[in-house]
């Protein structure tokens, strides 16, 4: 065997709960701290407490994350990931938010949902339309959820993973094609 | 004088049908023919002052418009060719640069306003973008060269251009209206029209929705030739019954 098997992955220490992590666990909210993008702290939270945990995050003096920078979606090999990026211009202070929905728990023919933050963060509505758009994610109790970068009548999400492109008279498949 | 008197031989075919409302009358073709009879001695003159006045259309997908203003502008300065006009609506316009990627998007209004260009009408395929996809020839959203849509007549590559490319894709397409002949070209009309045509509502080739249409009609009928076939062996059974 040129390589050893792998040592049974250790089960890592549940990380700390950062600064904002302490701050919602102080308001009746659990947070799931995950490793830090880029020195920012990182949480995962359920898609239920999203919207409260939001409000208080831009809301409450103490931490003041009044600038919503993106909310964009990822699709892993497990989950839907919807992600929301805070800034607070006071504090210059960062943090990362993710709602996780594990594939297992979405339907067949469904598309993952997350409650949507646009009634009361409007800067909200359009990346929410972007990341239905290009990731499926529907957002519900969104004002106006259509397609906004593609055509209304698309089929698919293009940067599914298993999304398969259309090929036809206007982009047939290049025979040195990746896909 | 009846409208049969004025329909002439050679001229374009009416239904049967349609020719009580259909009035044609030989004006057109003795244009033609005096076009035609004129053309050696009209079309260098014209050609020259048409060459010189080449209007382009204010098209700017990406990129490459910012090259196109720039050749529009005192340092390179296009109007020394006589393009500076850009004109705003296709309908003024003699050619069309089309500056920038086509998505499958933006692909009917580009066949849109090639179609409402007047003829003599011109493409310069400017960028890789628009020959072939450039870049994002792979990707979902990108048409494949912007001559799967509408025909092209200078091909310039670059990404983007240098606008010295512009003018010289420019200088090309003078060369190509000087020797031309406008009253072959006018024969040839009918093939200047867009390649393909994209269906505004469903993003789809109108031949493919054709095609569709047809083939669901197609198993319509067969599915009624079938319906009808069952009730004759119905009927045939109920006979043999009978007998």
């Amino acid at each position: 065997m040129t390589h050893d098997a792998k040592p049974p992955a250790q089960p890592e220490a549940p990380l700390e709960p950062g600064q904002y992590g302490q701050f919602l666990k102080e308001h009746g909210i659990a947070t799931n701290r995950l490793a830090d993008s880029c020195g920012i702290e990182t949480i995962a939270i359920q898609a239920e407490h999203l919207p409260s945990a939001l409000k208080l995050l831009r809301n409450s003096q103490e931490v003041k994350l009044d600038l919503l920078i993106t909310v964009s979606g990822v699709d892993n090999n497990e989950t839907f990931d919807s992600v929301y990026h805070l800034w607070s211009y006071s504090h210059t202070n960062e943090l990362v938010i993710k709602v996780m929905i594990k594939k297992t728990d979405v339907p067949e023919g469904k598309l993952p949902m997350v409650p949507s933050i646009s009634n009361f963060w409007s800067a909200a509505n359009w990346h929410e339309r972007e990341t239905y758009d290009l990731v499926g994610i529907r957002y519900s109790g969104h004002p106006y959820l259509r397609r906004i970068l593609n055509p209304w009548d698309w089929e698919g999400h293009p940067l599914r993973r298993d999304y398969k492109q259309p090929v036809d008279g206007l982009n047939d498949k290049n025979p040195h094609s990746f896909r | 004088m009846s409208e049969g008197n004025l329909i002439k031989v050679g001229s374009p075919y009416v239904p049967d049908e349609l020719k009580d409302t259909v009035t044609l009358t030989s004006l057109d073709h003795a244009i033609d023919a005096l076009g035609e009879l004129l053309s050696p001695v009209i079309s260098p003159v014209a050609n020259l002052a048409r060459s010189n006045s080449v209007w382009p259309l204010t098209f700017g997908t990406s990129c490459c418009a910012i090259e196109m203003m720039c050749v529009g502008m005192s340092a390179f300065d296009i109007s020394r060719f006589g393009s500076e006009v850009f004109r705003a609506t296709p309908r003024q316009a003699d050619m069309i640069l089309t500056a920038g990627t086509i998505t499958r998007k933006m692909a009917p209004a580009l066949i849109t306003l090639y179609e409402q260009m007047p003829e003599p009408k011109y493409v310069i395929a400017m960028g890789a973008c628009t020959i072939t996809g450039g870049m994002f020839n792979d990707s979902y959203s990108v048409v494949q060269g912007v001559d799967r849509i509408i025909p092209v007549d200078v091909y310039l590559p670059g990404c983007p251009p240098r606008p010295e490319a512009i003018l010289d894709a420019l200088l090309k397409l003078q060369q190509k209206i000087r020797t031309e002949n406008y009253h072959e070209r006018k024969k040839r009309t009918y093939n200047q029209r867009a390649v393909r045509y994209v269906d505004y509502d469903t993003g789809k080739l109108v031949d493919d929705l054709v095609e569709e249409a047809r083939q669901e009609a197609d198993a319509v009928l067969a599915g009624g030739a079938t319906i009808a076939l069952k009730s004759e062996e119905k009927q045939a059974e109920a006979s043999e019954k009978k007998d």
